[in-house]
Formats: structure tokens, sequence, C-alpha cells
């Protein structure tokens, strides 16, 4: 399990983390959103530790993070590097045994997960010689081989294919299955509501919303569709109650927490007939938007 | 996992990739054919000053070959003397270069007279003087009536004792060409190597490749692997070198170089160890503040300097080996890498200075590795423009 608490750090005076307190427990897959800037990257190069955070404590199974914890810790950094001019077997097997593991496994591990991620054969390639794409599976393999029990992945999906996309989501929750933790950032808010479990929402350097996706509709107004035969206005007036729209469909409400539906639902019945009554369920990409715009 | 093993594991990339790469691979081969070179050519020139032919043209000139090769035996010169019957073939033979003099003499008159083809060089014109001088003496000496067997022994061998004020040191010549040779083959090498190492930060550091091995390498072990890796390669490649050298001198027997030279090289590769890890430290953090691979040349310039003025200095010391100024010079780890080798070669060399330059290295490689891993831990991640290496000593690092 992965605690991060209360890290806080400057970069002159900009603040980049201003308490982000969060946590990704074993076999968990946690997205990590928010805008350019929120503090995503400087947040998890604290936790791989090229980071030192001015205050601020990164914990891994409950002890503090040294040098043997860091070794199993993967790390794919938003801005990809790798050797060009190395042999891209070399390289993976390279940083697999920086991580500790020994010549020959290394290299099996290498092998393996080339293979796995679709360049098999290719492991006496230079890696300038790659696509875009394929170093990216590269970096990747890099982040993997060595067998880490936390994976962390700055926009791991950035620049891939929609197949691509769909091989690494595999990839990920695999992964988690077999009891890694993860946390990877990701600007496409569908794809981390459709492979996680949890997400945590950073923004000005703070934790705004943290939970899973039915966690964080609790915490906004819900939107209830009614629709009730030859009446519009019945709504009007509802304790916790808000007409955002009447048309044709009804009326669309906003619904405070804690207002009982079934209030609503009387209310509706006396009306006329109740055609239609559902909670309109918010994506994450509403919420979101809900969330960091005040 | 152990703090060697990390830095082994980087050094070993680092010799790994560089014995890949055809580049490494050349410069070992013309290293070596240089040096192969450097010991074999003044061989061979040697070998090349064959003995100058002259041809001798007539009954009269051939009497002078007795003298002729007596004078020359006693001044060193080697001669080889051919009889020509007639004049026109002899300057046949000038031409074809079958000989190099042609000397007649009036059989009179008794003056000589030379052909050649451009010019006569001083130390022929001189024995063929003397030799012409001495069968004139021998005429007018049996025209008076004296017999030459008389006089001769007289004449012979008349010994000249010779006392030097400043014995030149044996070798002196090759001493200085080894110390000039080792000097400038030390601002080579580490020129070589030690931009070798800045561009290598550079390209970890610009490629960001450097926050992926941050995240598992502390940075001191990532820099004292690269400097290990490269200094590693430079020394086998310099030590190929100087074994094809040794080889090819053993194979020629040229003996042109003399054994104190050859016992400059421990002393060579001593040097460049100290002096790659002394510079490698400082290009190293000076890669680490570029922003593009561009700007290497231009961090490298201002750390270069002394290794070039080091390099200047040597044609000082061949001059006056022993001025003061020069000792301290020598003496200071950032020009002893460069002077010191020479004035081994030169040979005035007192039995402290070479302990308290060790101890002078030491230090200052100590102190120059604490500021330049800070400096390179700072810099090493910092994105955006040029960093300043104040400001890069300032940045927390790790």
């Amino acid at each position: 399990m992965l605690q991060v608490l209360d890290l806080r750090h400057r970069f002159g005076d900009v603040v980049a983390l201003d308490g982000v307190t969060l946590a990704v427990g074993e076999g968990e897959l946690v997205g990590l959103v928010g805008r350019n800037g929120a503090g995503k990257t400087t947040a998890m190069r604290a936790i791989v530790g090229i980071l030192r955070p001015d205050t601020g404590e990164v914990r891994w199974q409950g002890g503090p993070v040294g040098e043997s914890e860091r070794l199993r810790f993967g790390y794919m950094p938003e801005e990809r590097g790798l050797y060009a001019q190395m042999r891209i077997g070399d390289q993976v097997a390279y940083f697999a045994r920086l991580h500790g593991m020994e010549r020959d496994a290394a290299a099996r591990a290498a092998e393996g997960w080339l293979a796995r991620l679709g360049l098999g054969g290719r492991a006496r390639d230079l890696l300038v010689t790659l696509s875009h794409g394929n170093q990216q599976r590269v970096q990747l393999a890099v982040a993997l081989a060595h067998d880490p029990l936390l994976l962390v992945l700055d926009e791991p999906f950035a620049g891939l294919d929609p197949e691509a996309v769909d091989s690494l989501s595999e990839v990920l929750r695999e992964q988690a299955a077999e009891g890694r933790s993860i946390l990877f950032s990701s600007h496409q808010l569908e794809l981390v509501e459709r492979i996680c479990r949890r997400v945590v929402v950073l923004d000005a350097g703070r934790v705004i919303a943290a939970g899973t996706l039915a966690e964080l509709r609790e915490r906004f107004p819900a939107q209830l569709r009614v629709m009730v035969g030859g009446s519009t206005d019945w709504a009007w007036g509802l304790d916790g109650v808000r007409v955002l729209r009447s048309d044709e469909d009804g009326v669309l409400l906003r619904v405070d927490p804690g207002v009982d539906a079934q209030a609503i639902l009387r209310a509706a019945q006396q009306a006329g007939p109740v055609e239609r009554f559902a909670f309109e369920s918010a994506g994450l990409i509403d919420l979101y938007r809900r969330m960091i715009s005040p | 996992m152990s703090r060697t093993r990390t830095v082994r594991l980087v050094a070993t990339r680092e010799i790994t990739e560089r014995l890949r790469s055809r580049t490494t691979r050349l410069v070992t081969v013309v290293t070596a054919l240089l040096v192969v070179g450097a010991v074999t050519i003044p061989g061979l020139i040697k070998e090349s000053s064959k003995p100058t032919r002259i041809g001798l043209v007539g009954p009269a000139a051939r009497s002078l070959a007795p003298t002729l090769e007596r004078v020359a035996r006693a001044a060193k010169i080697e001669i080889s003397l051919t009889e020509v019957p007639r004049e026109a073939q002899g300057r046949a033979e000038l031409r074809e270069g079958e000989l190099e003099v042609l000397l007649s003499l009036a059989a009179h008159s008794r003056t000589a007279k030379v052909e050649v083809e451009q010019a006569l060089s001083p130390t022929i014109t001189a024995l063929i003087s003397a030799t012409v001088e001495q069968a004139r003496l021998d005429a007018v000496l049996a025209e008076a009536g004296v017999p030459a067997s008389k006089v001769l022994p007289a004449l012979a061998g008349a010994p000249i004792a010779v006392a030097a004020l400043k014995p030149a040191a044996p070798h002196e010549d090759a001493r200085i060409v080894a110390a000039i040779a080792a000097s400038l083959l030390m601002y080579l090498s580490l020129t070589l190597y030690g931009t070798a190492v800045a561009t290598g930060v550079a390209q970890e550091k610009t490629s960001r490749t450097a926050e992926v091995l941050l995240a598992t390498v502390r940075p001191g072990q990532l820099l004292a692997g690269k400097v290990a890796g490269i200094g590693l390669t430079g020394l086998g490649q310099l030590a190929i070198a100087a074994g094809a050298g040794l080889i090819a001198n053993a194979v020629l027997q040229s003996a042109k170089i003399p054994a104190s030279v050859w016992a400059l090289l421990p002393a060579f590769l001593a040097f460049f160890l100290a002096g790659f890890v002394l510079y490698a430290f400082v290009l190293a953090a000076a890669g680490a503040l570029v922003s593009r691979q561009e700007e290497v040349q231009s961090v490298l310039i201002p750390v270069a300097m002394p290794l070039v003025l080091g390099y200047l200095l040597v044609f000082a010391a061949v001059s006056s080996p022993n001025a003061t100024w020069l000792r301290v010079a020598s003496l200071l780890p950032p020009l002893s890498a460069t002077l010191m080798p020479a004035r081994i070669a030169l040979g005035h060399i007192a039995w402290w200075e070479l302990p308290l330059d060790g101890l002078l290295m030491l230090a200052s490689i100590l102190a120059v590795a604490r500021i330049a891993s800070r400096i390179y831990a700072g810099a090493l991640l910092h994105g955006g423009p040029r960093v300043g290496w104040r400001a890069a000593l300032r940045f927390p690092g790790q």
C-alpha cells in the first residue's frame, strides 16, 4: 500500500504541491486527474524519489521509502527517456538489473515483456529506429520488467493509437489483478473512468476529490429527469430541488444531497401520470468539470 | 542492492555500448597505428641514410680511394666508392640516381672536379677537399724526397681532448621528443575522453533518460559509473596503443627509443587516470548544465583552458626544465596532468616532486568530485533553459 501524506513543495514562488494526501492499495488501479500544472507530475516524482518534497512523507507498506523499497517501484515519466542508440533488449534488461535483477532473469524478463508488448523479435533493434508508439512500449517494458510492486505511470496513454490504448489498459488491469498497486495520470477521463476503480482529482496542488466514481457523485447534487403527463410546473417550490430545464422531455431537476427521492416521486404522481423518473448518472467528465469550475 | 554493484552496472554499460560503437573501434585502431608509426618511422628514416655513393672517374681519381676511405672513416661519414671508366658514363649514372657524386681529377693540376645532380652536402665537400689536400701533400712530400710512410703515422689519429661544460643528458633529443609527444598525447586523450563524459551526461539529461535512471540510481552512483566506464575505455585504448608500440619496437629492434622513454609509460598511464578523473568530474557537471546537446561545446571551453595551457607550457619546459615557476606549475593539479609526464621524460625531477604531486592530485580530485557531484545532481533533473552552476549548487538534488 502506497500512502502519500501531506506533500508540500514549492518551485520558487510557485506552489506545486499544497498538501497532497492520497493512497493506493494493493491490487488497486488509481487514476490521477487534473488540469495541466495541477501538480500530478510533481506528486509522482516525489513518490518515486526523484524530487524531495519540502515537507510531507511517502510511505510504502507502512514504512518510509528507502533505496531498497524504490527498487520495487516502476516509473514511467511524462517526458519519455531512454538511450536512443542502445538495443531495446539490452536497454530493458539494463534497467531491470539496475532494479536489482540478476543478469539472466533480467534478460528473460526483457525478452518476455517485449514479446508481450508486440516487440518480439526486435530486441536487437536500436531504440531510435522504432516508431513513437513502439518507443513508448519499450518505456513501459522498462517500467514493468523488474516485476515492480508499485507502478507510477505519468500519462502512459498519451500519444497512443486506440489499439495500443486498449492493449495498455488490458496490461494495467492484469497487473492490478496480480496485486500490484498502480497510480497513473491521464487527461483521457473516459479512459480513467473505464479502467479505474478510484480516482484522485488534483487542482492547484491540492486533492479536491478522491474516491470511487459513485463516491464522487454523492458529493454533488444529483440530476433527476422526471416526465409527468400534461404537467411541467409541478416541481417548483419543492425543498432542496431546483429546476434546471423544462422541455418536451419533462423536467431536469438538481437534487441536493439528503433530499428524499420518494417525496419528489409522490409530488410528481400527484401532478399526473409519471412516465419517466430517472437519476442521470454523471460521468467522470461531468463531475470533473463541476469540480474544477467554482 | 549494493552501491558498488550499481556503479559497476553503469560502468559496464558505458564500456559495452562504447565498444559496440564504430567510432570507438576506429579511434582505437588509429591511435595504435599512430603510436606504431611514431616508433617505427624514426628507425626507417635512420636506415634510409645510406652511404653516399661516389663515382671515381679515371685512374687519378681512383688513386684517391684509399685516402677517401681513411678520411671518411675518421670523420664517421659513410661512403661507397665505385670506379667509373669514362666521364660520360658517370654522368648517366648520376642522372639515373645510381651515383650521388662524380669525382674526377685533372692529372697534372690535381684539381678536383665534382659533379652532383643538385647540390653537394657540406660533409662530402669537406671530405673531398681534405682528401685532395692530402693527395697534394703526398705529392709535394714525394717531390721533396720525403716518403709518405714517415709522415703519415705522425698525422694519423691526432688526439683531441673534448671537455663539455654542459654535457647533454644521454638521448637528449629522444627525451625532448618524448616529452612533447607525451603531453600532446595526454592533451588529446583527456580532451577526447573528457568530451565523451560531458556529451554522455548531456545526452542523458536532454533525452530525459536521467529521470528514469534517478528513480533507482543515486546521482553519485551514476556519475561514478560513467566516469569509471569512460575512463577504463580510454585506458584500454591507450594500453592497446602502447602495447602495439612495444611490439613494433621489439619486432623491428630499432632500439631508437631509449629505455628511459619506455619507462615513462606507466607514469603516463597513471597521470592519464588521475587527470581524467579530475577533468571528468568537472566536465560531467558542465554537461549537466546544458539544456540542449548543442550547448555542450560552449560549456567545455572554459574547462579545457587549463588543459591547453598545460600543453603549451611543455614547450617552455623543454627549453628551461629547471625554472622554479615551471616546477611549481607542474605541481598544480589542473596543469600537472600534461606537464608532469613531460618533465618525467625530460628527466629533471626531484624525488619528492612525484609523491607531492600525487597527494595534491588526490586532494583536488576529492574536493572537485564533491562539488561537481552536487552541481551534477542539482542540474540533471532541471528542465528548461541552461542552468548556471551557482544555481545548480542551490538545487536540493538528493
